[in-house]
């Protein structure tokens, strides 16, 4: 196996474990405690936590915002999707024909989505104030993690870059604010069984 | 306590490793930006230091320096801060001067934070560390002293409730009508917020005679009746659990079976909801709102509201903590449309509505009244645009912001309780 090739699986293999140290340091901390009696029903809670308190229609955070949004959606998938392709590269398999051009494509799309992301933090002066240089080399990270996916998928010579990058990305993904990965699951439970506990969610037609 | 040790001690609060609800929202915070305009007083003044993710980051880079890898090694890679004077600063003006805990940005949090909840605990750090803004701890010291927020003392309250039990006798023409105090052994103690006997007597002599009119057995208590809990809002569990061991020591005292929590949003919250969790354990009695216990004679037929005694346009204003801090949103509109010929919701409304700006302990914390009042202008806006004569609502803390902005914003209409148009109606 080539150097960067081992380079990746060991960044791969750090960044799970890291990641699990920090699953393993939730579940430790316990599950919600409540002396109040109960009005709802927290698994209701939980589960209108994870579908519809996330819709679009029901998040200000998503139907204000419909452009970001949609970027952000779109990155999303573009990372999960990189994400597995990594899985499928570091195996020694790459897609070809339609497939490739296909995902290359939607890769694009999320490349350019990530970028507009990273562009307005830049620009905008109030996102600029809550931001951190964190925030800034973790969506460069992930975008260019983006961009190295389609190199790789159509330049041989690409793949020592994108083993590169896509270490470096492992690597910093759990001590930055990309920790998120586990943490975002973590608080949409924690806000549904609060609100599911006192009966807020799912709401009720009025 | 030395200076550092406080300190330690507001970092022991963000640094436990048994509370996972915190450790998760301390961790995850994307600084996305947009839970900005779900706060009031961002929409109001625009200036960034308001957006909710900038106080959740407040506390967090806090967390940050000292619990995580980077922030010890390399703090400016993560905006990981110092517990130092200028972040305290920065946590007083904003996590007490800048937010009402109404917890509008949770719900639209992109990822899911409970933005109120952090922010308490950044309170919890500044209360532990005796910073706490002197006009909103002399409002929580009033209480553990004297046994009321107001520091009524109990000849006033006694004087007060006999005079509106003698004008209850003369509307209801019935010289057995009474405002009990102290009786033991009834079936439910009532709880006042002192800003009932203080200025606004009408409506307690409302939900006695909603009382009268069920046939209930209930009582006050002159040694415990204030349903306020400033301690939560100042962030210190210890004198919040005081509180609420009080009324809990009270209402065994006398033996009811059941609290009934008078229209105050963050007291329904801090003794139904928050106080079993100050004391570590659970009451063992029932406890429910004034609106729960009005539900429940409309639906039981105990009280026959007439709605075309009410024929003018009432709106609702949803108290936060009532509504989405306490699961309360259909009754109140249920007992409204018994109760009223013309209800108009405002826009948004239920778990979306916006605060009035009046939570959070500002409405005791002077220092903070014009950005109090210029947030309320969301509030004044929503109101007009229903066209209501009457805007009702089931918090005493709300009615005085609302009678502020009222005036303020010139929006001439009637502030009332839900129990005093459920009493009207009667």
């Amino acid at each position: 196996m080539e150097w960067f090739r081992i380079l990746a699986l060991i960044s791969a293999v750090v960044c799970l474990t890291a990641l699990l140290s920090h699953f393993i340091r939730l579940v430790r901390a316990g599950k919600p405690v409540d002396h109040a009696i109960r009005a709802g029903d927290t698994t209701r809670g939980i589960i209108y936590s994870i579908t519809g308190a996330m819709s679009p229609t029901k998040k200000e955070s998503a139907y204000l915002h419909l452009p970001t949004y949609t970027a952000g959606i779109i990155y999303h998938l573009g990372t999960f999707l990189s994400l597995l392709l990594f899985i499928i590269l570091l195996a020694g398999f790459i897609p070809s024909g339609i497939l490739r051009l296909i995902i290359s494509l939607l890769l694009a799309v999320s490349t350019l989505a990530g970028l507009m992301i990273l562009v307005k933090r830049f620009l905008n002066n109030e996102l600029r104030s809550l931001s951190n240089p964190d925030d800034y080399i973790s969506n460069l990270l992930v975008t260019l993690f983006h961009l190295m996916t389609i190199a790789v998928l159509n330049f041989e010579g690409a793949r020592v870059f994108y083993f590169l990058e896509a270490s470096l990305l492992l690597l910093y993904l759990p001590v930055g604010k990309l920790r998120h990965t586990i943490y975002f699951f973590a608080a949409r439970y924690h806000l549904g069984y609060f609100f599911g506990y006192r009966g807020t969610w799912p709401p009720v037609k009025q | 306590m030395t200076t550092g040790q406080k300190r330690q001690k507001a970092l022991e609060i963000i640094s436990r490793k048994d509370n996972g609800r915190l450790l998760t929202y301390l961790n995850s915070c994307v600084h996305c930006g947009l839970c900005a305009e779900s706060c009031i007083f961002y929409l109001t003044n625009k200036d960034p230091k308001f957006i909710p993710a900038r106080k959740v980051d407040l506390v967090a880079s806090v967390y940050r320096r000292y619990n995580t890898l980077t922030g010890k090694l390399v703090p400016g890679l993560t905006g990981a801060r110092e517990l130092d004077g200028d972040t305290i600063k920065e946590m007083i003006d904003t996590l007490y001067g800048a937010c009402t805990m109404c917890g509008r940005c949770s719900i639209h949090c992109s990822i899911g934070i409970d933005i109120a909840y952090v922010v308490r605990a950044g309170r919890s750090m500044l209360a532990t560390m005796d910073l706490v803004p002197a006009t909103l701890q002399s409002t929580v010291m009033a209480a553990i002293e004297t046994g009321n927020n107001m520091a009524i003392p109990k000849e006033d309250l006694v004087d007060t409730i006999k005079w509106l039990e003698e004008d209850l006798q003369f509307e209801l023409d019935d010289q057995n009508a009474a405002i009990p105090l102290d009786e033991p052994g009834k079936k439910i103690i009532y709880t006042l917020n002192p800003r009932e006997p203080k200025f606004f007597p009408l409506s307690i002599s409302a939900m006695a005679k909603i009382f009268y009119m069920a046939g209930e057995s209930w009582t006050l208590s002159t040694e415990m009746y204030d349903v306020t809990n400033y301690a939560y809002f100042s962030g210190d569990d210890t004198l919040a659990a005081e509180i609420v061991n009080r009324l809990e020591e009270v209402t065994l005292k006398l033996g009811a079976g059941k609290v009934v929590l008078a229209e105050c949003g963050h007291g329904s919250r801090a003794f139904r909801w928050e106080g079993p969790n100050y004391i570590h354990r659970r009451y063992p009695f029932e406890v429910v709102t004034s609106i729960e216990l009005l539900k429940e004679y409309i639906d039981t037929g105990r009280i026959k509201p007439d709605k075309s005694k009410n024929k003018r346009r009432v709106t609702l204003h949803d108290p936060c903590n009532l509504v989405r801090g306490g699961g309360i949103m259909k009754q109140q509109r249920d007992i409204l449309n018994s109760c009223v010929t013309d209800f108009v919701e405002m826009t948004p409304c239920g778990n979306d509505n916006y605060c009035c700006g009046g939570g959070g302990g500002q409405l005791s914390m002077s220092e903070y009244n014009e950005r109090r009042m210029s947030a309320g202008r969301i509030k004044a806006d929503q109101i007009r645009a229903t066209g209501a004569e009457i805007v009702v609502t089931p918090c005493h803390n709300c009615v005085d912001q609302l009678i502020q902005i009222n005036q303020a914003y010139k929006l001439n209409v009637q502030i009332k309780t839900m129990a005093e148009i459920v009493a009207d109606a009667l």
